[in-house]
C-alpha cells in the first residue's frame, strides 16, 4: 500500500508501506573530514566538529551550513581525520609538570625587593 | 531621469518575477528538508531555500514600497495567473538529479540578474542585490561543486545529470523570456534586459559544464519554454499555491 | 530532541556488568568522573559505559532525524514567510542536531551506516513522541514548543554527564534549542490569543498532545530499573520522575497562563512536597508504541528509507571504496 501521508511532500513521493530498501553499506556516507572555524581575522581557527564528506571540496560546502550557519566566520580549514596525528591521553602525564615550571614564567621574575634594597643600601653609604 | 508609468509598470512586473521565482523555487527546494542524499547537503539545501524565501521578501518589500500589498498578502493570496514565476521553478522536486541541475540553471541567473542589479538607478533594489551577493555566491558554488563531482562520479551519476541538462535546458531557457517593457527598463538604467542576462548566462553556464564533461543543447535551436512570465503556467503551480495558502486559508482574518 | 525514557537496560542489572572489568582501571575511570572530569573517546572505558552511551546518543540522534518528519509535514503549508523561514530553520537545525549527534556515537566506533540501518530496521528506538501524527499547523506549534521544553530540560541535564563528545554536541544543540522554543511559545501563543478557531486548534493539539509530552521521560521511577551506575558514571543525569517534575514546573503553569487547559484533572502541584501531581499516564500505551505500534511508526521509518535509497546514486557515484574510514576524533 503507498503511504497517505498528513504531509503532502510523502504522499508525492509514493512510498511502499512496507518497504525494506534503504539498508546502507559501510562507507556509504563517506569519510569524515575535521573543521576548523576562524570567527574573526586575526584569531585562531578553532576545531568545530566533522562532517561526512567524498571530497575536500564537498567537505567545505558542508561545513559552511553545518557549523556556521549562525554567528561570525571568515574561513573555514577541513582535514582528513585519518591524517591527524594525536597525542594519546595514556601520555596526558608528559604535560604534568609544565606548570611547575615556573622558570618560564614571567612571574618567577621579582627583582624589586633587591633593587630597593640596593638602593636603600646606597643611601645609607 | 523621471520614470513613467511604464517605467514603473516594467519595474514591478521587473521586481515581480524576480520575487515570485525566489519564493516559488524556495519554496520547492524546501521540500526537501528531512529527505535529502546524506545529513550534511540536506542541511546546505534547506539552509539556500532559506535564503531563497528571504530574498523573495525582500524583493516583495521592494513592491510594497512601490504601492503593491504587503509580502504576505502578496506571496500567499494570489492565483497562479496573477504570478510571474518561470515554468523551471515550479515543476516538482523531482529527483535529486533534477532537483541540482535545476538549482545550478537557476543560480547561474540568479546571481548574473542579481550582478547586473548592482549598479541599477533604483536604489533599493541595488541594495538588495549587493547585499545578497555573498548569498548567492555559495549557492553557485554548491551547485558548481556538485555538477562536477557528479561528472567525475559514476557512469550512472553523469547519465542522469545529463539526461537532467537535456530535459530542463528549454525549461531554464524559459527563465529569460522578455517581457513588455525590455526597452523601458533599458533605457531609464533599471536593468539590461533579459536577452543581456541571457547572453552572459550562456557565456557562464555552457563552457563550466562542458568543462565538467557535459554537453549542453544548442541554445539557438532550442525552443525555450515561455508563458511563465505572462501568468501561464504548468498544472503543477495552482496545487502549490493552493499548499502553501491552506493554513492561512482556514481563517483569512487571523493573524498566524 | 530526545526524551529520558528507556536507555537503561535489556532487562539485565546493570551493576552485574563491571564485574569482569579491571578493578585499578574501574577505580581510576570512576574517580575522574567524580572529580568532574570528562571521559574522552580514546580513555580506557567499562564496556557497559560505552555501549549505554552508543545506545543513548545514537537514540538520541535518530529522535532527531524522524523528529523533523512530523513538523516536516507543515513545512510546505506554513502560513506566511515568518513562520515559513523559522519552521525551516528549526526541522533544519534538528537535521544538524542528528548530525552531530552520530558524529559523537562514532567516536565509541558505531558507523553512522550502522546506526542508521540499526535505525530502519526497527533495532534501535527513537522518542515515541514521533511516532504521533501532527494533524494540524497547531500540532507543529505544540511541539515545537513543549516538546522542544521537554527536551531541552533532559539536555541541558545531559551535557553535564561525563562522556566529551556528547557534552560538546550537546553544547551546541542546546544553543540552538533556545530559538526552537521561542519560535514555539511566539507560535502557540499567537494562537491561543488570537481568532476562536485558531484557539480552538491549539486546545486541540494540546490535548492530542499531552499524553505522549507525558510519556516523553519516559516510565515512572517506580518502574525503571538499575539506574544508580549510570547515574554515578554520568551517563543518566536525572531520573525520570524529576525531569518531568521539572518540565511540569517550568511549563504547565504558562500553558494556563494563555488560558488553555491540559487534559488531566488531577494535574496540580503539592505546594508541600514541591512535586507536580498527575494522574499517571498509560504505560501500556507508551510499551505499545515504542514496539512498533503507535499511529506513524510504519510511516516514519518507510520514509527514511526511501530518502536513504533516494539518496543511494548519489552517494555511490561519489564512494571511493579505496579510503579508509576512522572514527571521528572528537
Ligand atoms: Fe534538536
Ligand atoms: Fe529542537
Amino acid at each position: 500500500m503507498k503511504i497517505v501521508s498528513l504531509d503532502p511532500r510523502v504522499t508525492r513521493s509514493n512510498i511502499d508501506e512496507n518497504t525494506q530498501e534503504g539498508v546502507l553499506h559501510e562507507k556509504e556516507h563517506f569519510q569524515t573530514y575535521e573543521v576548523f572555524e576562524q570567527k574573526k581575522r586575526g584569531t585562531h581557527h578553532i576545531h568545530a566538529g566533522s562532517v561526512h564528506a567524498p571530497s575536500a571540496d564537498l567537505a567545505l560546502v558542508f561545513a559552511k551550513e553545518q557549523y556556521s550557519r549562525r554567528g561570525q566566520c571568515v574561513n573555514l580549514w577541513v582535514v582528513k581525520t585519518a591524517d591527524i596525528a594525536a597525542t594519546d591521553y595514556d601520555d596526558a602525564d608528559i604535560f604534568e609538570t609544565t606548570s611547575s615550571k615556573l622558570y618560564r614564567e614571567p612571574d618567577a621574575y621579582k627583582v624589586m625587593d633587591r633593587i630597593n634594597a640596593f638602593k636603600e643600601r646606597q643611601k645609607s653609604n | 531621469m523621471e520614470f513613467t508609468d511604464k517605467h514603473v509598470q516594467g519595474l514591478k512586473d521587473l521586481l515581480y518575477k524576480m520575487a515570485d521565482d525566489l519564493l516559488i523555487l524556495g519554496h520547492r527546494n524546501s521540500e526537501w528538508t528531512g529527505l535529502g542524499p546524506i545529513l550534511e547537503e540536506d542541511i546546505a539545501f534547506s539552509s539556500m531555500a532559506q535564503d531563497k524565501v528571504g530574498q523573495s521578501l525582500a524583493i516583495y518589500e521592494i513592491l510594497n514600497q512601490l504601492g503593491e500589498s504587503d509580502p504576505d498578502t502578496v506571496a500567499f493570496t494570489r492565483n497562479a495567473n496573477q504570478f510571474h514565476c518561470s515554468k523551471l521553478v515550479e515543476l516538482p522536486i523531482g529527483e535529486y538529479d533534477f532537483s541540482l541541475v535545476r538549482h545550478f540553471f537557476y543560480d547561474h541567473a540568479d546571481a548574473i540578474r542579481f550582478e547586473m542589479l548592482a549598479t541599477t538607478v533604483v536604489e533599493p533594489l541595488q541594495m538588495v542585490a549587493k547585499k545578497f551577493k555573498g548569498e548567492i555566491k555559495y549557492h553557485t558554488m554548491h551547485a558548481d561543486v556538485w555538477m562536477k563531482q557528479l561528472a567525475e562520479g559514476s557512469d550512472e551519476s553523469k547519465m542522469r545529470i545529463q539526461n537532467a541538462i537535456n530535459e530542463t535546458f528549454a525549461l531554464a531557457l524559459g527563465m529569460f523570456e522578455p517581457s513588455d517593457f525590455e526597452a523601458e527598463l533599458q533605457e531609464a538604467g533599471i536593468f539590461d534586459g533579459e536577452f543581456v542576462l541571457r547572453e552572459k548566462w550562456l557565456n557562464k553556464v555552457v563552457p563550466l559544464l562542458e568543462s565538467f564533461g557535459y554537453s549542453v543543447p544548442d541554445a539557438t535551436t532550442t525552443i525555450p519554454e515561455f508563458g511563465g512570465r505572462k501568468g501561464q503556467h504548468t498544472e503543477y503551480l495552482q496545487p502549490l499555491l493552493d499548499e502553501m495558502t491552506e493554513v492561512f486559508a482556514i481563517d483569512p482574518g487571523a493573524d498566524w | 530532541m530526545y526524551g529520558n525514557g528507556y536507555i537503561e537496560n535489556d532487562g539485565k542489572p546493570v551493576n552485574s556488568l563491571t564485574v569482569n572489568e579491571d578493578p585499578i582501571k574501574l577505580a581510576a575511570f570512576e574517580a575522574r568522573i567524580a572529580a568532574g572530569d570528562k571521559i574522552e573517546p580514546q580513555d580506557w572505558m567499562p564496556a557497559e559505559y560505552k555501549k549505554q552511551l552508543i545506545r543513548m546518543m545514537e537514540q538520541h540522534a535518530h529522535s532527531e532525524i524522524i523528529g523533523a518528519l512530523p513538523e516536516g509535514t507543515w513545512i510546505t503549508r506554513a502560513p506566511g514567510f515568518r513562520r515559513k523561514l523559522a519552521l525551516m530553520a528549526k526541522v533544519q537545525d534538528e537535521i544538524g542536531h542528528g548530525q552531530l549527534l552520530y558524529s559523537a556515537a562514532e567516536t565509541l566506533g558505531k558507523s553512522r551506516e550502522q546506526m542508521t540501518n540499526d535505525l530502519i530496521n526497527g533495532k534501535s528506538k527513537y522518542s515515541n513522541v514521533f511516532n504521533y501524527p501532527a494533524k494540524t499547523w497547531a500540532d507543529s506549534a505544540v511541539i515545537a514548543w513543549l516538546i522542544d521544553a521537554g527536551a531541552i530540560v533532559n539536555q541541558l541535564a545531559n551535557s553535564k554527564g561525563s562522556y566529551g563528545p556528547y557534552c560538546r554536541a550537546l553544547e551546541r544543540i542546546c544553543a540552538e534549542e533556545s530559538f526552537h522554543l521561542k519560535y514555539g511559545h511566539d507560535n502557540v501563543v499567537f494562537l491561543a490569543t488570537g481568532t476562536p478557531v485558531q484557539r480552538a486548534m491549539v486546545q486541540d493539539a494540546l490535548n492530542r498532545w499531552w499524553e505522549p509530552i507525558m510519556h516523553f521521560f519516559g516510565p515512572s521511577d517506580k518502574e525503571s530499573i538499575h539506574t544508580e551506575t549510570l547515574m554515578r558514571w554520568k551517563v543518566k543525569m536525572g531520573s525520570n520522575d524529576d525531569m518531568r517534575n521539572m518540565f511540569l514546573d517550568m511549563y504547565v503553569p504558562k500553558i494556563w497562563d494563555l488560558g488553555l487547559t491540559l487534559p488531566d484533572p488531577n494535574l496540580h502541584k503539592n505546594e508541600e512536597t514541591g512535586r507536580w501531581e498527575y494522574t499517571e499516564p498509560n504505560w501500556e500505551v507508551f510499551k505499545q508504541v515504542i514496539n512498533g505500534n503507535g499511529p506513524c511508526n510504519k510511516e516514519r521509518l518507510a520514509v527514511r528509507r526511501k530518502a536513504e535509497e533516494n539518496g543511494r546514486w548519489v552517494r555511490k557515484a561519489l564512494m571511493k571504496p579505496e579510503e579508509k574510514y576512522v572514527n571521528p576524533l572528537a
